[in-house]
C-alpha cells in the first residue's frame, strides 16, 4: 500500500485543484442547468455516496455486505416517520445515526461469521427487515405506504446529497491513508495473522460497519423526500445493494476513484435504459458483472492506474 | 389440536420440506466441492416453472413428461455455466477468498440476466394453470393428487441422492472432496469431473423444483430469489458443505414453517425463516448437525 508521505508534493496539489474545480462546478450546476440535468446529477451523487461508503467496510476488508439497503430503507422510514415534526436537516443526521446505531448494535455477532455466510447473513438481514416493516405497517396503520407531503424543492435536495457524497468519499479517502486504513486492509490480506500481531481486528471492523451504514441511512431519508412515496418493496429493495456492489466492482474495490468511476458509468447506462428498458438495463448490469469477474477481475481503474504509475515512473529516469 | 389438523400441517410441512431439500441439496453440493455461493439457483427454478407452463400452455405436453426434459434441459445449461464461466475462474482466482467474491458476482450477474430476460419475454404477469388437481382424503386429511405427487418425486430423488453418496465410488469421491480437496486429488480424484457433475446435478435438481413447483404456485419472473434464499437457510441449517445434513434440514424448514405460520399468521412466515435463519447463523454457525454427518 502506498503511504500519504511516499507522494510527491505536486500531485497532492493537483489533485486538490481537481477537486475544487469539480466541487465549483457540481455548487453552481442548479444555477444554470435544467431540473433534468439537475435530478440526473443528484442520482449519481446519491449512488456515489452509497458507493464509497460501501468500499469502506466491504472493499477494504473484504467482508462483502449486502446490509446497505437495510440501513437505506431505515433511513426513508425514519424521515418518513419524522417529515413536517422536525427540522428536514435534523432528520438526515438523525437517520445517519439510527443507520450507525443499528450497525453498531448487529456488528459484533454479524462480523464474526465471515466469506460466503457474511454475504447471505446480510442478504437475510434486508429481507428481515423488509417483511419487518412490512407486517409493522399492517399492523398499525391498515396499509403499506406513505406519501410525504411538501416536499424540499429539487435544489435543497441537491445540495443536501452533495454535502453527504462529499463527506462520504472524504471519509473513504481518509480512511483509507490513515492507520485505521491498514488495519482495514490487514484483514482482508489474513485477518487471523493481523490479529496474531496484536491489531483488534473485530473492533475495526466493527466501526468500519457502523461509519459505513450512516451513510445510506442519511442517503435513504433524502431519497424519501425526493420520491415523496415509500413503501417496504421500494426502500428494502435489495437491488440496492446489488448495484454498489457492481458499482464497486466496475471501478475497483481498493479506492475512492473507483467508486466514483463505477458510480459515473452504470449511472449513465441507468440513465439512458432504466426509465424505458428496465430489463434491458438489468440484463446489461448482469453481462457487465460477469465479463468484468470473467475478463478483468481487478476492475477498470486498477489496471489503468497501475499502467499510469508504470509510466510516471519510466519518465522519471 | 385435532389429530387431522395435525396430520394435515405434516402432510404441507413434508410437501414443502421436499421440495426445500431438492433445491438445498444442489446448492450445497456446488457450495461443498467448489465453494461457489450460487445465488442463482433460484432462477433455475423460475425458468424450470416457465418451461414446463409454456410446454402445457402451448403442446399440452404433460408436465411429467416435461419433467425429465426440465431436469435435462437445466442440467445442460449448469455444464455449459461451469464449462465457460467457472472453470477460467477457478485457474484465475489467486485464492479461495478471491474465488469466493468473484464467483459471487457472476452468479448474480447470470440471475440479473436470468430474471429480466424473463420478464422481458414473458412480462412480469403471474401465471399458472391447474393440473391434477383431483383432491384424495389419505387418514381423513384432504389432499390433491399434485402436491402427492411432488412429494413423492421429492422424496424419491432425494433418496436417490442419500443412495448415489452413501454407496457409491463416485459418491465418495465427492464427500472425499468436500472434506479435503488437494488430499482428495492426490488420491486420483478427478476434481474436474466433480465440479462438472455437481453443477449438472444442482442445475437439474432446481430446475426439476421449479417443474414440481408449477403445478401449484403462481410462476413469475420474480420468484426465484425468495427460493434462493430459503435454500440457504436450508443449508444453513443442515451446515455449508454438508448435504445430508440439507435433505434433513429441508424437511425440517418445512415443518418449521408450516406449523409457525398456523399458531401465528401467513404473513409472518417470511419473518420466522429469517429470525430463525440469523439466529442459526449467529449461533451455530456450522449448522445444527455440526460437522458430524457427512
Amino acid at each position: 500500500m502506498e503511504g500519504g508521505f511516499t507522494r510527491d508534493m505536486g500531485r497532492e496539489k493537483r489533485l486538490l485543484g481537481v477537486v475544487g474545480l469539480i466541487l465549483l462546478f457540481l455548487c453552481l450546476l442548479p444555477l444554470v442547468a435544467s431540473d433534468y440535468h439537475v435530478s440526473v446529477t443528484l442520482d449519481l451523487m446519491m449512488w456515489i455516496a452509497l458507493t464509497a461508503s460501501w468500499i469502506v467496510l466491504s472493499g477494504y476488508t473484504g467482508y462483502i455486505s449486502l446490509g446497505h439497503s437495510a440501513f437505506f430503507g431505515l433511513g426513508a422510514y425514519l424521515m418518513a416517520m419524522t417529515w413536517t415534526r422536525i427540522p428536514f436537516g435534523f432528520s438526515v443526521v438523525l437517520a445517519g445515526l439510527l443507520s450507525a446505531g443499528f450497525a453498531f448494535a448487529i456488528g459484533f455477532p454479524f462480523l464474526r461469521v465471515r466469506g460466503p455466510y457474511f454475504v447471505i447473513l446480510t442478504l437475510g438481514l434486508t429481507e428481515f427487515t423488509k417483511y419487518l416493516f412490512i407486517n409493522l405497517e399492517i399492523k398499525l396503520g391498515g396499509t403499506v405506504g406513505r406519501i410525504l407531503m411538501m416536499t424540499p424543492s429539487l435544489h435543497i435536495l441537491y445540495y443536501s446529497i452533495l454535502v453527504v457524497s462529499v463527506i462520504a468519499v472524504a471519509t473513504a479517502y481518509y480512511i483509507k491513508n490513515s492507520r485505521f486504513g491498514t488495519a482495514l486492509f490487514s484483514i482482508k490480506e489474513d485477518e487471523d495473522a493481523a490479529n496474531a500481531i496484536g491489531i483488534n481486528t473485530s473492533l475495526y471492523k466493527w466501526l468500519a460497519f457502523g461509519l459505513s451504514a450512516s451513510f445510506p441511512g442519511m442517503v435513504g431519508s433524502i431519497l424519501a423526500l425526493r420520491r415523496s412515496y415509500i413503501d417496504p418493496y421500494t426502500v428494502f429493495n435489495p437491488i440496492v445493494s446489488f448495484q454498489v456492489i457492481v458499482m464497486a466492482f466496475v471501478g475497483g474495490l481498493e479506492d475512492v476513484e473507483g467508486a466514483i468511476v463505477g458510480a459515473v458509468i452504470l449511472t449513465l447506462v441507468s440513465e439512458a435504459l432504466w426509465a424505458r428498458y428496465p430489463y434491458t438495463y438489468m440484463i446489461i448490469l448482469g453481462v457487465i458483472m460477469v465479463f468484468i469477474v470473467r475478463f478483468m477481475p481487478l476492475g477498470l481503474v486498477f489496471p489503468i492506474k497501475q499502467r499510469l504509475a508504470k509510466k510516471s515512473k519510466e519518465s522519471h529516469r | 389440536m385435532e389429530l387431522t389438523r395435525i396430520l394435515q400441517l405434516v402432510f404441507t410441512g413434508l410437501i414443502m420440506g421436499g421440495i426445500y431439500a431438492l433445491i438445498a441439496v444442489g446448492l450445497n453440493l456446488i457450495y461443498g466441492t467448489m465453494r461457489l455461493l450460487n445465488i442463482a439457483h433460484g432462477e433455475l427454478i423460475m425458468l424450470g416453472a416457465y418451461t414446463t407452463y409454456w410446454l402445457y400452455m402451448m403442446y399440452g405436453v404433460s408436465p411429467l413428461l416435461s419433467m425429465v426434459l426440465v431436469l435435462g434441459l437445466s442440467a445442460v445449461i449448469g455444464l455449459v455455466v461451469c464449462l465457460f464461466l467457472f472453470f477460467p475462474v477457478i485457474r484465475s482466482s489467486r485464492s479461495i477468498a478471491v474465488l469466493e467474491s468473484n464467483s459471487l458476482l457472476i452468479f448474480f450477474g447470470l440471475s440479473f440476466i436470468f430474471t429480466n430476460t424473463a420478464s422481458l419475454l414473458w412480462t412480469a404477469d403471474i401465471r399458472g394453470y391447474s393440473y391434477m388437481t383431483q383432491v384424495v382424503h389419505i387418514a381423513g386429511v384432504p389432499l390433491m393428487h399434485n402436491r402427492l405427487l411432488a412429494l413423492g418425486i421429492a422424496l424419491l430423488v432425494c433418496i436417490a441422492c442419500y443412495i448415489l453418496l452413501q454407496k457409491t465410488m463416485l459418491g465418495k469421491a465427492i464427500r472425499a472432496l468436500i472434506q479435503d480437496r488437494e488430499a482428495s486429488q492426490l488420491v486420483g480424484i478427478n476434481a474436474n469431473f466433480i465440479y462438472l457433475f455437481s453443477f449438472g446435478v444442482a442445475f437439474g435438481m432446481a430446475g426439476l423444483a421449479g417443474c414440481l413447483l408449477s403445478m401449484f404456485y403462481e410462476i413469475t419472473p420474480f420468484m426465484g430469489l425468495p427460493y434462493t434464499i430459503i435454500a440457504f437457510i436450508v443449508i444453513v441449517l443442515g451446515g455449508l458443505g454438508n448435504i445430508l445434513g440439507s435433505l434433513l434440514g429441508g424437511f425440517l424448514l418445512g415443518l418449521l414453517e408450516t406449523i409457525g405460520v398456523s399458531v401465528t399468521s401467513p404473513g409472518l412466515r417470511p419473518i420466522l425463516s429469517y429470525s430463525l435463519f440469523i439466529l442459526i447463523i449467529l449461533i451455530r454457525p456450522k449448522g445444527i448437525f455440526g460437522r458430524g454427518v457427512y
